[in-house]
């Protein structure tokens, strides 16, 4: 179901990817090596990113922080962008952001 | 700070900021009535450096690995959270920096409630806070 994602505007690839960071299943512009790899840095960079958003919960006592729901890094020609276990990368002159984060949400949910 | 003033008109926004590539908080603007205070304001922007750095060191692995161009220099990064996010930028700082400049301005960033979050409205404002300077 993860393909939808691949009719949005500017989306390149996407993938689903396990808590071990292993990809279960991932489509688009890049080969199965790169998909692996994709899946295993958006992983990588959710529980860094999941970590930090728990640390600044836990010292500022701010509720609505955690858990996060995603995270997009912006780059200068592309993209990614990560809800729950779902990542893609989406080339910045044609995406829009936030149709690509709803629709991320709304797969995310299967 | 008119700059900052006018980040805090985008929609849902509760606050917004300047900070160092270090995290230091140097300047912002809070809207009121509000829950954040001037603390987490300043934890939230060295998670923001943080967060870029990682994703830099990331995006210059992914590009030397796989020959594809286009994630690094990192210009934005936006943390979604349960009810709040934080979108900042460095992509003025970037174009001063390609453009070979000596001054490079601090990151911006702003606080706003998912509920109401347009974060391709805030990308743009980001982006376009060098002409408020």
């Amino acid at each position: 179901m993860i393909k939808r994602i691949l009719a949005l505007d500017g989306v390149n690839a996407v993938c689903h990817f396990r808590d071990d960071g292993a990809l279960v299943e991932g489509y688009g512009l890049m080969d199965h090596k790169e998909l692996v790899r994709l899946a295993k840095f958006a992983h990588d960079y959710r529980r860094m990113a999941q970590g930090n958003a728990d640390q600044l919960s836990m010292f500022t006592g701010m509720r609505g922080w955690t858990p996060p729901r995603g995270w997009v890094v912006g780059g200068q020609g592309f993209s990614a962008c990560c809800v729950a276990s779902i990542v893609c990368v989406v080339d910045n002159r044609e995406c829009a952001i936030n149709e690509v984060l709803t629709e991320l949400q709304e797969v995310s949910r299967w | 700070m008119a700059m900052l003033e006018q980040l805090v008109t985008l929609p849902g926004a509760l606050a917004s900021f300047e900070f160092r590539g270090s995290g230091e908080l140097l300047a912002y603007t809070i809207k009121e009535p509000t829950i954040l205070d001037l603390d987490t304001l300043d934890l939230l922007a060295h998670m923001c450096a943080a967060n870029m750095s990682i994703a830099t060191m990331q995006a210059r692995g992914w590009e030397k690995m796989t020959d594809m161009k286009g994630f690094y220099p990192v210009g934005q990064f936006t943390l979604v959270g349960f009810d709040w996010s934080v979108v900042v930028s460095g992509v003025r700082r970037e174009m001063k920096k390609k453009a070979g400049e000596d001054y490079l301005p601090p990151f911006v960033g702003v606080v706003i409630a998912n509920q109401k979050a347009d974060y391709e409205a805030a990308f743009k404002a980001l982006e376009e806070t060098g002409e408020l300077r």
